[in-house]
This record gives structure tokens, sequence and C-alpha cells, in this order.
């Protein structure tokens, strides 16, 4: 396998807490040291930062059932090009990932199709219609790393702890999307000053502050992990922060949308800003930023949700929610985090590294010698404007186009191979 | 003061004299409707589509005599007749019309914004005739029109909407154009159905009635909706009208020459009062025939516009 | 860059001019005079105080507004903004003088003709002009002119009685009136 030399860079490797310029050698598809390689190719990398490989896990990948929007192979581009080596495909395919059946295809089509790897999950119910448990220990058979019934949240309490217990057994944690339906109902957007004034029906952030109150409970009565997917409401972040202070197994996640947007931008009725959970007012857009720079939510994930151009092309009411994420993330983040002075780096590479690692139980996720070379290197001072036409991905549904960002991902390398050069 | 807009999507994009220029012109319009002939040649050769997705009576009859008032060739299509069943797009339904060489089209719709989306797609003039609860301009500015025109002006005014303000095109378009125009709107109603948040743009919100009217030059009562206590917004009718229907008692406490108002269809007895309804500070029916003026004027000035 | 046609030391006496004419003319009692916006409506006044002024009796007087009639709209980047139509009387079996500044292609007037038509049917209609510039597009013609002008295509005439700026007529470029045109 072909050797590499990362000389010169700015190596920012959370896991070890460090943050040094130096060289990272690559060999053998893993991580070795830089002065026991035989005939590497040499890469200067002055001024450019070296992290260990995003983890995302939050990813739509629609095959089977909407290839028209994204397929296992273009989505995997789109995470290469995002910098991400993971990503975790949400099972809301069509039909949905809830036998092993489904998971073995997925794992087969990645593994001929897919350039990142692409780590599966599992419905937590079948059809993911919140009713009868899923065979959970099979998907597990079948190498699923977690469960989810993603976009659709179990409203039978009584369910979701049968869920948690019997996951705690496999070892796979929860990734839940936090709802109650009845709050929701009918909703299009966030609730708030701005769907008053707009006549739209709301989604109050109660909805979502609910379950996620709901989950705390059971994950502190079964102690088993629950992680809350896109946290967006200031009710939220305050319900997760206390629960991790008292050391109830419970995570978050924030997405770039919900840290850099708000409710205001849908009055134009753009239904590239149609996602749920809604973009939230901008004290809701503060405290989870907040949240994410004091580690209450460690991971930052896309929820990326490609949608045709055709299926976003309607009325906002009857427009699909979500937009896609993995192209934009890094310098997403970086641009309204770090650049603006709000976090360190090395802080935000952790939430998109070893936060999501922790969530799905990876041990030693890190630069050390030894492990998969699964690295990311970063243009971090690079400004440009977005151009969704350049995307990997197949679909367009971003409401980021032309907009002005700092920091770029320049190589992604999984598992040693080079995947992605942006330079 | 120039018209320049192919649309007109919602009050809330206008300039005040934007505004205070449709009122002259309809105000030019209403003396067609009182002459001999009823008719001018504004738009003559122009073709319009009022194209109604959601069902309208009033509404659509207003536009289609304002239409044939001025002399336009007119396409009504209904959206049960139409090919939106047929699991078409709208946009793609609505650009089928278009290529018929359409000038104007007049739409309704449930979807907020439905109007504007379609019109960045559009060569042709769209006229916004009611999308979901965001916006009604049309009502509104035949409502102001009125107001304009029994009062003698809108500015200092205090004016009142009472009822399901959530659920209210008509409230937020009549909010945008009053406040614009220098009005103190109040809205009123029971507490699940004015949300506070209307405080925000400096509305005042009030859930007592006799409050809410006391000092008031203008009330406009909203038609109730049944399907709102189905939803529990409220227990009952009944229970509605005994504390937000405007009947005799409180008129009695309420300015002398208040202007009473009702974008109908009226529930009798239930948020007005039937002899408040045709009693003499009603304007009700003047609404309805300033609606036409007011429609005319929006429709010949969208015209001016769109270039073919 | 504007050239002055006729000042507003001449205009007075041309205006007098006119009323005698009509004077003149020897219509049945009852004639009324029909001022076209914008600047038709100040020199119908004018006519009417002069007519006054000889006869010892004021004429009525309507303004009208041609733009529901005009027939570009939609053409042109503006509309212009409507004016008050008032119509005093009624104009059955009257003898009617339209009165615009300028009498140019026409189409103003046939647009003048389409708008009473739908008021009424009047006993006859004349036409009294400022200035003809005598190049009409339609076959329109007026009955009493205050003075004959020609000029290129490309000038406009502008007549001011009040409002901004010096009263007078003036001959200038179609592209300087679009410009200083703010309306």
């Amino acid at each position: 396998m072909k050797e590499y030399l990362l000389k010169n860079a700015r190596i920012v490797d959370p896991l070890q807490k460090t943050d040094s310029t130096g060289d990272l050698g690559i060999a053998d598809g893993k991580i070795a040291d830089p002065g026991k390689l035989s005939d590497p190719e040499v890469i200067d990398l002055k001024g450019m930062v070296v992290s260990p490989g995003f983890i995302d896990v939050h990813v739509h990948l629609r095959q089977p059932g909407n290839t028209n929007a994204e397929t296992v192979k273009t989505g995997c581009m789109a995470a290469a090009a995002g910098g991400f080596t993971s990503i975790v495909a949400m099972p809301n395919t069509k039909p949905a990932a809830d036998n092993a059946g489904a998971i073995e295809l997925l794992r087969a089509t990645a593994a001929h199709d897919g350039i990142v790897r692409v780590l599966p999950c599992g419905c937590m119910t079948n059809g993911q219609k919140g009713e009868e448990m899923a065979p959970i220990g099979s998907l597990k058979s079948a190498g699923v790393v977690a469960l989810s019934d993603d976009g659709r949240c179990i409203q039978d309490h009584a369910l979701m702890r049968h869920v948690v217990e019997y996951a705690k057994y496999f070892q796979l944690p929860i990734l839940d999307h936090c709802e109650d339906v009845a709050l929701a109902a009918g909703g299009v957007m966030h609730e708030g000053k701005w769907s008053v004034l707009l006549g739209m029906n709301g989604i109050s952030g109660a909805s979502e502050e609910l379950m996620i109150a709901r989950n705390i409970l059971l994950s502190r009565q079964i102690r088993w992990k629950i992680h809350m997917q896109h946290v967006s409401t200031k009710g939220s972040v305050e319900l997760l922060r206390e629960a991790r202070k008292r050391g109830i197994m419970v995570s978050g996640e924030a997405t770039p949308h919900h840290l850099t947007l708000t409710d205001e931008c849908v009055k134009h009725f753009d239904t590239n800003y149609k996602m749920n959970p809604p973009l939230r007012s901008e004290e809701d857009r503060q405290s989870v930023i907040d949240a994410v720079v004091d580690g209450t939510i460690s991971v930052i994930a896309t929820d990326h949700a490609p949608h045709t151009r055709t299926a976003k092309l309607v009325e906002f009411d009857n427009a699909p929610f979500g937009i896609i994420g993995l192209e934009t993330a890094f310098a997403l983040c970086h641009t309204e985090l770090v650049s603006s002075g709000r976090m360190p780096l090395i802080d935000l590479i952790a939430r998109m590294t070893t936060g999501p690692a922790e969530v799905l139980g990876i041990q030693n996720y890190s630069l050390a010698e030894g492990n998969a070379a699964d690295i990311v290197v970063l243009d971090i001072d690079r400004k440009y404007a977005i151009d969704p036409d350049k995307f990997y991905s197949k679909a367009r549904n971003t409401p980021f186009g032309g907009r002005e960002v700092v920091g770029r991902v320049a190589m992604t390398f999984v598992g040693g191979k080079q995947v992605y050069d942006g330079r | 003061m120039q018209w320049n807009r192919k649309d007109l999507l919602e009050l809330y994009d206008l300039t005040p004299e934007e505004i205070e220029l449709i009122l002259d012109t309809a105000a030019e319009f209403k003396k067609v409707s009182q002459r001999r002939v009823k008719k001018v040649p504004a738009l003559r050769g122009k073709t319009v589509v009022n194209f109604f997705v959601e069902p309208s009576t009033r509404t659509r009859v207003s536009f289609e005599l304002a239409e044939q008032r001025l002399s336009a060739d007119i396409v009504n299509v209904q959206a049960s007749a139409s090919s939106l069943l047929k699991g078409e797009s709208l946009l793609d339904t609505i650009k089928n019309i278009e290529s018929l060489q359409v000038d104007l089209v007049v739409m309704r719709h449930s979807a907020p914004g439905a109007q504007a989306f379609i019109a960045r797609h559009l060569n042709c003039g769209v006229i916004n005739a009611g999308d979901g609860a965001h916006g009604h301009p049309t009502q509104a500015l035949l409502d102001i029109f009125t107001i304009r025109e029994k009062l003698g002006r809108i500015k200092d005014l205090k004016v009142t909407i009472v009822g399901d303000i959530l659920h209210s095109r008509v409230a937020r378009s009549n909010m945008w154009g009053l406040l614009k125009l220098g009005a103190h709107v109040t809205f009123a109603g029971p507490s699940t159905l004015v949300p506070r948040e209307f405080e925000e743009v400096g509305v005042r919100v009030c859930h007592n009635l006799d409050e809410a009217v006391a000092d008031a030059d203008v009330v406009n009562m909203l038609r109730i909706q049944h399907e709102r206590q189905t939803l529990g917004f409220f227990p009952s009718t009944g229970e509605y009208s005994r504390f937000y229907g405007l009947k005799e008692e409180t008129l009695k406490k309420m300015k002398k020459d208040v202007l009473v108002m009702h974008p109908g269809p009226i529930n009798r007895d239930v948020e007005l009062a039937s002899s408040v309804a045709d009693g003499e500070h009603s304007v009700i029916l003047e609404q309805v025939t300033n609606g036409l003026a007011v429609r005319m004027a929006v429709l010949y000035l969208v015209a001016g516009c769109v270039k073919k | 860059m504007q050239k002055l046609l006729m000042s507003a030391a001449q205009m007075p006496e041309v205006i007098r001019q006119i009323a005698q004419e009509i004077v003149d003319a020897g219509f049945s009692d009852g004639y009324a005079l029909v001022g076209i916006h914008e600047e038709g409506v100040p020199l119908s006044e004018r006519i009417a105080d002069e007519i006054e002024k000889i006869t010892g009796h004021r004429p009525p007087l309507a303004k009208l507004d041609i733009s529901m009639y005009r027939d570009d709209i939609g053409k042109t980047k503006h509309l212009p903004r409507i004016r008050e139509t008032v119509i005093p009387f009624d104009i059955n079996d009257r003898a009617l003088i339209l009165v615009d500044d300028v009498l140019s292609s026409g189409r103003t007037i046939r647009a003048a003709l389409d708008a009473i038509n739908d008021y009424g049917r009047p006993a006859l209609i004349r036409l009294a002009v400022l200035i003809d510039r005598g190049n009409p597009e339609y076959p329109i013609r007026a009955d009493y002119v205050g003075k004959k002008i020609e000029l290129p295509a490309d000038r406009c005439v502008t007549v001011r009685f009040e409002g901004e700026g010096d009263p007078g007529v003036f001959d200038e470029l179609w592209l300087d009136k679009h410009l200083s045109d703010k309306e």
C-alpha cells in the first residue's frame, strides 16, 4: 500500500489533547512513525491542519428508495469531500432498514460503492411505526452500530422503555429524534414570533423538550445511552446540561444549520429552510452554540437529508423536511464557532471526532500510531463562497449557496487511502 | 410615486406610499361602478386567470367582476377541476396556464407563501387572493379603504380586530397595512387564538373584549370557524359569543361614531349580533362595494407592470 | 436642454383668443368645458375665466382622466397616476369642448372621446388646445388652437401653468423630460 509523509502540519488530536506542528506517517493503512517509512509520497502541509477524520452520526443515504436524491456512492463522495471518514446511515430508507437483510444489503453496497466507512443504523421499531420492536438482536448480528427511528419518535413511552432496555443488552446506543407528535401537529416551522407573523403552523420547542425529558428519565432508570439527535432549543440544552451533570448516560448533537440560521430565514418561503426540528429563535441558537462550546452537546452531526429539486420546488407546506450538510458542515462550524473566537479549533474537532466516537462506543479514536489512518487535512484559513454546483452529493437542497466561509477540507484519507483531494 | 410591482403578494412588502397609491387609484375606480356604463377598457386584450385552489365565493366573485369591469378576458380554474389532483405540481400547473399567454394570475391557496413561490418562477403578474393564514392583501386594502373613506384618515386611528387572529390572513394583512399607515392596532380574542408574539411588532394584544374596544375608532369582527372548537381552542361557539361576540350592550359603551366591520361571511349572533350587523355603525356592505374598486385598482396597477 | 416656445407673459393673450373663438362659435346655452388631466385642467379654468370676462357667464367645467382608456397599458415603463375625474353635470345632449394643453399624436383625444362616450351622449364635441404640434397619428384635428408649432419627433412640448419651475411652454428632449419626471 502507498505510504504518505504529511510534513509540517499542525496536528490537532483531541483524544491525546495535542495541538502542535509536526509530521505524520501513513503506512499499511495505519498511522505510522514518520521516521520509519520506506518510500512515502511527501506532502508538505505547512499552514494546514491534520486531525482524525470526522464522524457523522446522522446521514441519510436514500438508498434504497430515493436514489434520485442520493445513493450510497454519492453520499460517501460528499462525506469524503466534507472530511468525514465514517458516517452512520439512518434507517429511514424505503423500505426501512428494520431487518437484517436490509443491513446486509447496505453493507454490501457500501463495500462496493462507498469511499468512506458506512456504519449502519437499524430501526427501533418495525417500519419505524412506533408499534412493534424491531429484531434488534438480528440487526446487531447484521452489523448495526446504533438504533434509531429517525424522522419519527416513539410516542408510546412504555415501548420506548422496552426498546432501550433491550438495546442495552446488545450494547447498541439509541439515537432518538425527539418530538412529541401531538404538540408538533401539522407544524412546518418553529413556533414563535415568525410563525405567528407568517401565519404558518408552528412546531413548539416543548414538543422536542418533552421527549428529551422522557429520554433522560428512561436513561437514568435503565442506565443506558440515549443520544438526542439535532438538539435545537434552549430548553433542550438546559435539560441535557443538567442530566449530564448528574452523570446520566445521555448525549446530544447539534447540526450546522441550527448553529447558523434562525426561524426568520423562513420569511421568504424558501423550502431549503424547512427542516425538522425547525430553525429556532436566535435565543435558542445562542443556547445551542453555548452547549457546543461547553460540551453539553458533544457531537456535531449534519442530518444530511438529500431531496431532489422537484421535491423541494413546491409550496412550503408541502415540501419535505431537511437539507444536505456533509459538504458544508466543517466550514460553517469553523466560521461560526472558531473564527468568531467562541471556541478553540481542537474543541470543534472533538465534537466532530471523539464526541461521536464516544456515542458509538468507538475506543481510542485518535492519531496514535497503529490506528487506522482515517485522517482529514484542513486548509483552515481558506476563504471562499459555498458553491453547491461543485457538490459531490446528488442533491442541491442547501440554503448555504453563496455564503462566505473560512476553512476548507483539503484532503481525506480513509484507512490510509486518499479518497478526496480538494487542494 | 410609481407602481413598480408585477405582483401583489402581501402588504408587508409595500411602502406606505404604495398602499396610498392603491387607495387613491381605487377611489377613481369606485366612480366607474357608479356610472351608467360600469366598465372601462383598461385591461382590454389582457387575460386574467382566477386560480382558486381553496374554495371561495365572495373573493372570486369580486375579482371576477373587477376584471370584467376592466374589460379583461377571464378564465376561472378551480382546484377540483384542475390537474392538481392528477399529481402535477402547482408550479407545473401554473406554468401550463401561463403558456396560454396569460397576463395575470389571481390565486387563492391554502399554503402560506404559495403565491410568492410561483411569482418567482413566472413572467406574468401574480395577485394574492389569500394564502392560508398568511395574507389576504386585497381584503385588507378594502378594509383600509373603507376606514379612510368613512373617517378621512388612517393615521392615529385605533383599530381593534376581534376573533381567531391565529388563523386569520385578514388580521395579518390588516395589521401590516394599518401599522404602515400609522394606525394603532389591537388584536382581541381568546388567549388560545391571539398569540402574544404580535406585541413584538407593535400590536396591542388583549383578551378582554370590553377593554379592547373601549376607545376603538374601528372594530373589525372576524368570522369564528366552528372547526377551531373541535380542535380544542375554545369550548363552544356559545361561550365564544358570550365573551367575544359584539352585542348591543357592548356597542353602547363604545365611541359614538365607531365603525363596525366584518370581512364576511357573518355567523349572525355568534361573533356579531344581528342587530349590530344591520345597525347604523355597520359598514359591512360598503366593504363589499369597496372591494370591487380596490381589486380593480390592484389589477390595473399590476397589469401596467406586466411586460409583454 | 429647454427652449422657450411661449412665455408666461404671452399665454393670457393666446388663451383669450381661444375663449373669443369659442364665444364666437355661438354654442347653445349649457355648453361646458372638459379639461383633460394634467395641464388641460388648469387651461380649461383659464379659458372659462376669459369667457366669463367676455360674456359675463362662466361655462360649467369638468375634469377628465383618460388613464383607464389608454391603449398602452403594459407597454410603457410606468403607468401615470390616475387623477380625479369630476363631471358635475349631465353630459347628455350638451355641447362639450374638450380642452388639452398639447395636441400631438391624437391618442389622448381618442381615449377622451371613448371616456366621454361612457358617461353619456353629448350633442357635439369640439377640441381646444393651446399648442398643436401638427403631426397627428390619428385623424383628429383641433377646432380651437392657440399656436401651431412644428417640431421633430424627439422633442417634447411641456406646458406649465403652476407647480415647480417657471410657467410657459417649453420645447425639450423626450429623454430630458423623462429623467426629470419624478412621478
